[in-house]
């Protein structure tokens, strides 16, 4: 074969076969963590957003208080657990003593909770809740039926696509009459 | 790369570019997925959250800064707790919102890595009680056998610290303390107890003043008056239309200062001719205007200062001194001389007998209100105290922050002397030269965790509240002070809360206020300082005996062979800074020089000396001598050389940076800071001085425009770059802002402060003096410094240049990876993860405002350095091409707040790290699309003009033409 044929016929085709398989395997196999969907840790304590939010209907806000002022919608002190839990007595024992143990100790203590993060943003994105929860974006939209899950769970896509698709159309996702039409879609929206 | 989202409709088809930029994700991905283990991370709320504190959202605090005798009125920014930013305070009558650079970097100061964390005895770690149990003893024992104990500390202007101090004299008698300043001019505070009776430091009030007559007097740099005289200066020099009058500054000095460097007439002088050449303005202010001499003063006492006579000796213009003399008539009251504090007391009798003259006390020069310093000793006194320690009259010395290892004259003497003391003790915030030579080493909270208030005025009472439990387990000087004073029987309250508000509420608190002590109390920590009645001092009256000897001393002056002036650092100020690696990194004002001091000497004195840049000599006066390298400076008088105090400290940052010059200070009696016939010779060895800006020059390209009031009426009627040029690009279209800054260069006067503002706010990196030798300086706002005329005394232009958020920008269209993109509201966006690191776009920005991360400056930033950093900007890793953003964190923030509470943003809302610090207000930040707005404004100014306009770049940044006052003009 012409060493020349034999190039165009052999050499560069399975050449670009090996870069492009490369490029597949490498990038699948290496999919940062935070895109997993379903991720669902153990938690120190197990709480139950079901029982509080769902059947209890606290909500979101209750707890979760910096969602309109802050760019951290913020996990509460435990402090916050007590409002409720100091008063209320719960017919089942067992799961009575353990909240005494698990959360009123602690605050006794000034002991704090190291819970696991679900929702993992890499140090560039710069999200800000304040933004959405005002223009009443419900948390449901981006963190899924939180209210049906017994064990905190990742149920959103933490891709830039998904960010992207909702500043381009919001409307699905705001409230009916919300005069907002777009989001921002520029770099420094997110990243700074 | 897997891409399981079906929403994202994206690019039909792959790109080059989408093609490269996958690439280097996935090579990105690749690099990250080693260490990513999806339970890395935990959040751990509070159990108990404190009131105010949201996480995510900055919480301000006043509090008060004490350096040399200036009490800082600060604002400091504090996320969850932690400081990291340090503004003015702008409640402050004095500040009114605007603080030092060196202010700013303390930042750094507090997160130290070299604050000393525990109490060390005999140089091992110990326990408090340990440490203070060796104290308290050897006290004990010097009270009970009479024998002195030393105190020496800086300057106290604490009415807490005096009352510490006090309460441990009455339970020690045999205390003697001593304050000292090393930095601060002794001769400016005998010359004002001899001429007028009292060593209160006036006040300069630079806003009123029209004509500035400085004499060696760095009154807008490196003097610790500068932040308020810099504010007033600006507003002399903004006219919004030709014809306006405008101050006039004359400035006779022998070294290029940052002053001189805005000066109208600049008179390269040596530093002996200010006095002749002071004294024979008031001889032509006398003769030719008809000005009263002051009592005590005849006309025979200015007899020998014949102007053209004294003119022709000292080397300047005749002419100069009529014209200054015309002017100071014409201001009257209005005009304003000062003396620099380095100048002997004859120049600082002229300038006071020029301001007693034209009526200036009162007017410009206010001391109704200005504070009776305590006594501070003088260099000979410190000379003294050496030989006392070596005699051993000491039972034991105490040094609360203070330095004197370093810091005086002879030091060897002082180290020396030292260990004739049994006991010495150290109360500092970090290691030094002092500490390592203390028996104990007691470690002291730094300002931003401690409690206490400073005397800024009579009238005036700064608070300063700690923003952050102490990092380390250190104590509050004054406890550890007030805690001998009860070890030795005295009955004190030791806690420095509540000290300072048992004392506030006997003191400070007036009697029959309507509120309670407790709401005053809080009212007054909240706005960090408190207005008192309190009645005006009598005005000082000016000694005509004592000019009169000033007079006969300056009148047997003649130029000698070389004069050395020796000034505070503009950095480093007397050492203190030396380990903070933002100031050392920041290039000096003037010289551009950083990581270092230098010998400035004129090109003429080069020439015969036969010296070069980056040579190294040896200056020698009397016995003591240091070695220097040299920096031929433009503008330097011949016959006189200038060098800064503050280098040639000890330690890991400040190790190897530039030498101690304290040893050329006098403490034989004569002006410390202003040294006559000294000796420079050449070593051979050579020392390249490091420098982020090589080219002065602007090779008649006038990116920093300066105009003479003529040249202004004429351009401003024939704008040359009103029309928009030509583009090809899209005609771009804005969203709801088009963001925009406007930056006067007649107010600037290149302080820098904007420079650590940025680096404070966006997390800029220090890169160290090799990698600044190499153009890596990592600031993204810089100020030029650029020399019109001759080198013998140049027209200095300041610029100052960030990234231009041009409309068509030269960066975006040559990166490969869309890394940088422009945003409909008209910034020019880098986005750090995209950035691959080929720099075409820092080749090809014609303001070389972009700058890239060579090393990994910023991983290598540990506990405790990296809790300085702003939450809100990313930490840019290795590899990255990074810029000026207009601080898009505040941009956002500012627009979010806004839309919040349902209004639109405000102008002047959002403010850049820069413009929040520049204490001209040359900076001003707004909406472009706004008409109204302050910066559309502005921009519309007859003096704007964009930088490199003609390269179609469309810049969002107007820059304000320079606007001089020669004295040809005739119009102040």
């Amino acid at each position: 074969m012409d060493p020349r044929d034999r190039f165009w016929r052999v050499t560069a085709p399975l050449g670009a076969l090996a870069v492009l398989l490369t490029i597949l395997v490498v990038g699948w196999s290496v999919e940062p963590a935070r895109y997993q969907l379903g991720y669902a840790p153990e938690q120190p304590i197990p709480f139950s957003h079901r029982v509080h939010a769902g059947v209890n209907r606290i909500p979101c806000e209750y707890c979760h208080t910096n969602a309109d002022r802050s760019r951290d919608a913020t996990v509460p002190p435990l402090q916050t657990c007590m409002n409720c839990h100091q008063f209320m007595k719960l017919p089942d024992k067992a799961l009575q003593e353990y909240i005494d143990k698990a959360v009123a100790d602690r605050v006794k203590s000034d002991e704090p909770i190291a819970w696991k993060r679900v929702y993992h943003m890499p140090s560039y994105v710069f999200f800000d809740h304040r933004a959405h929860v005002n223009a009443r974006v419900q948390c449901q939209s981006c963190h899924g039926p939180v209210e049906t899950l017994d064990v905190q769970t990742r149920l959103m896509n933490m891709r830039m696509g998904r960010c992207l698709a909702c500043h381009r159309d919001p409307t699905p996702y705001l409230p009916p009459g919300s005069p907002i039409k777009k989001g921002p879609t520029d770099c420094y929206a997110c990243h700074r | 790369m897997s891409d399981r989202d079906a929403t994202d409709p994206g690019p039909q088809g792959i790109s080059r570019r989408r093609f490269l930029s996958l690439m280097a994700a996935s090579a990105a991905a690749a690099a990250t997925s080693a260490c990513g283990s999806p339970d890395q991370d935990t959040i751990v709320p509070y159990t108990k959250k404190p009131a105010d504190v949201v996480p995510g959202v900055a919480n301000y605090y006043a509090s008060t800064y004490q350096e040399g005798r200036v009490p800082y009125g600060v604002l400091v920014k504090a996320r969850e707790g932690r400081p990291i930013h340090i503004d003015g305070n702008d409640e402050h009558p004095i500040f009114a919102g605007k603080t030092s650079p060196r202010a700013q970097a303390e930042i750094m100061g507090l997160y130290d890595p070299q604050r000393l964390r525990e109490p060390r005895l005999g140089g091992s770690p110990a326990a408090w009680e340990k440490a203070q149990a060796r104290v308290a003893d050897a006290l004990k024992a010097a009270a009970r056998g009479r024998r002195p104990v030393l105190l020496l500390t800086s300057a106290v202007i604490s009415p807490s610290r005096r009352d510490a101090i006090a309460a441990l004299r009455r339970a020690l008698p045999g205390l003697e303390h001593v304050a000292w300043e090393p930095a601060l001019s002794a001769t400016e505070r005998a010359a004002a107890d001899s001429l007028y009776g009292t060593a209160a430091a006036p006040r300069y009030r630079v806003e009123r003043a029209k004509v500035l007559a400085l004499f060696e007097a760095d009154l807008l740099g490196s003097m610790d008056s500068a932040v308020p005289a810099v504010a007033g200066f600006a507003r002399g020099r903004t006219p919004s239309r030709p014809g306006e009058p405008m101050s006039r500054l004359y400035a006779f000095e022998s070294r290029l200062s940052l002053t001189g460097s805005k000066a109208d007439v600049r008179v390269p002088v040596r530093p002996s001719a200010a006095a002749p050449l002071a004294f024979a303005t008031a001889r032509i202010l006398r003769e030719r205007h008809g000005f009263a001499l002051p009592g005590g003063l005849s006309a025979r006492d200015l007899e020998p200062f014949r102007p053209a006579a004294v003119a022709e000796r000292w080397g300047a213009d005749p002419a100069v001194l009529s014209a200054l003399a015309r002017d100071l008539a014409r201001a009257g009251r209005d005009g304003l001389a000062v003396a620099g504090p380095s100048l002997p007391e004859e120049a600082h009798a002229a300038a006071a007998l020029l301001n007693a003259m034209i009526g200036a006390e009162g007017r410009t020069l206010e001391t109704d209100r200005a504070v009776e310093p305590g006594p501070l000793a003088s260099p000979t006194e410190m000379a003294r105290l050496t030989r006392e320690l070596a005699a051993g009259k000491y039972a034991a010395a105490v040094f609360w922050e203070t330095n004197p290892s370093y810091a005086v004259s002879d030091a060897d003497g002082f180290n020396a002397a030292l260990d004739k003391t049994p006991l010495k003790v150290c109360l500092g915030l970090r290691e030094d030269e002092t500490s390592r030579r203390c028996d104990v080493v007691l470690p002291i909270s730094h300002w931003l965790e401690s409690w206490g208030d400073y005397e800024a005025a009579t009238d005036l009472l700064g608070l300063q509240q700690p923003l952050i439990r102490p990092l380390y387990g250190t104590k509050q000087g004054e406890e550890i002070v007030l805690g001998w004073a009860k070890e030795l029987g005295a009955s004190v309250e030791t806690d420095p809360r509540a000290s300072l508000m048992a004392r506030w509420r006997r003191e400070v608190y007036p009697a029959g206020t309507l509120a309670s002590f407790e709401a005053y109390w809080t009212a007054a920590v909240h706005d960090g300082v408190l207005r008192r009645d309190v009645p005006a001092r009598a005005p000082r009256r000016l000694r005509g005996g004592a000019v009169a000897s000033a007079a006969k001393k300056a009148a047997s002056a003649r130029p000698g062979s070389l004069e050395l002036l020796v000034e505070p650092d503009y950095k480093m100020w007397d050492g203190r800074y030396a380990g903070n690696g933002w100031l050392q990194e920041l290039p000096d004002p003037v010289t551009k020089v950083c990581w270092g001091n230098f010998l400035a000497v004129s090109a003429a004195d080069a020439r015969s000396l036969g010296l070069s840049d980056g040579d190294v000599v040896s200056v020698r006066v009397g016995r003591r001598g240091v070695e220097l390298p040299v920096l031929v400076q433009p503008g330097q008088a011949p016959g006189a050389v200038f060098a800064a105090l503050g280098y040639g400290r000890e330690g890991d940052v400040a190790a190897g940076c530039g030498a101690s010059v304290y040893p050329l200070v006098a403490d034989d009696g004569s002006a410390p800071f202003h040294r006559t016939e000294i000796a420079v010779s050449k070593t051979g060895a050579r020392r390249p001085l490091v420098r982020s800006q090589t080219e002065f020059d602007l090779h008649g390209r006038d990116v920093v425009r300066v105009w003479a009031p003529g040249e202004y009426a004429r351009k401003a009627k024939t704008p040359e770059y009103a029309e928009e040029l030509a583009t090809l690009n899209d005609d771009p279209r804005w969203g709801d802002h088009k963001w925009g800054m406007a930056i006067d260069l007649s107010a600037c006067v290149g302080c820098a402060g904007c420079q650590v503002a940025c680096q404070s706010e966006n997390n800029i990196p220090v890169v160290g003096p090799e990698q600044v030798a190499r153009g890596r300086i990592m600031h993204w706002i810089r100020s030029d410094v650029y020399y019109v005329g001759a080198p013998e005394n140049p027209r200095v232009a300041h610029g100052v240049m960030l990234c231009q958020q041009c409309d068509d920008a030269p960066c975006e269209p040559v990166c490969p990876v869309a890394a940088s993109v422009h945003s409909e509201e008209g910034l020019n966006e880098q986005v750090y993860n995209r950035c691959i690191g080929v720099r075409y776009c820092e080749a090809n920005c014609p303001y070389s405002a972009r700058r890239f991360n060579f090393f990994d400056y910023t991983s290598a930033i540990d506990d405790p350095a990296e809790l300085a950093f702003n939450p809100e900007v990313s930490v840019r890793p290795r590899g990255v091409a990074e810029k000026c953003t207009f601080c898009v964190q505040r941009i956002r923030n500012g627009e979010q707040i806004a839309k919040d509470h349902g209004r639109p943003v405000r102008d002047g809302e959002i403010r850049p790290a820069c413009a929040a610090a520049c204490p001209a207000e040359a900076i001003v930040f707004g909406d472009l699309k706004d008409p109204n707005s302050r910066v559309s404004k502005l921009a519309r100014s007859d003096r704007g003009y964009k930088v490199l306009h003609e390269l179609g770049t469309r810049p969002a940044v107007t820059y304000m033409a320079e606007l001089t006052n020669p004295a040809e003009e005739a119009k102040i």
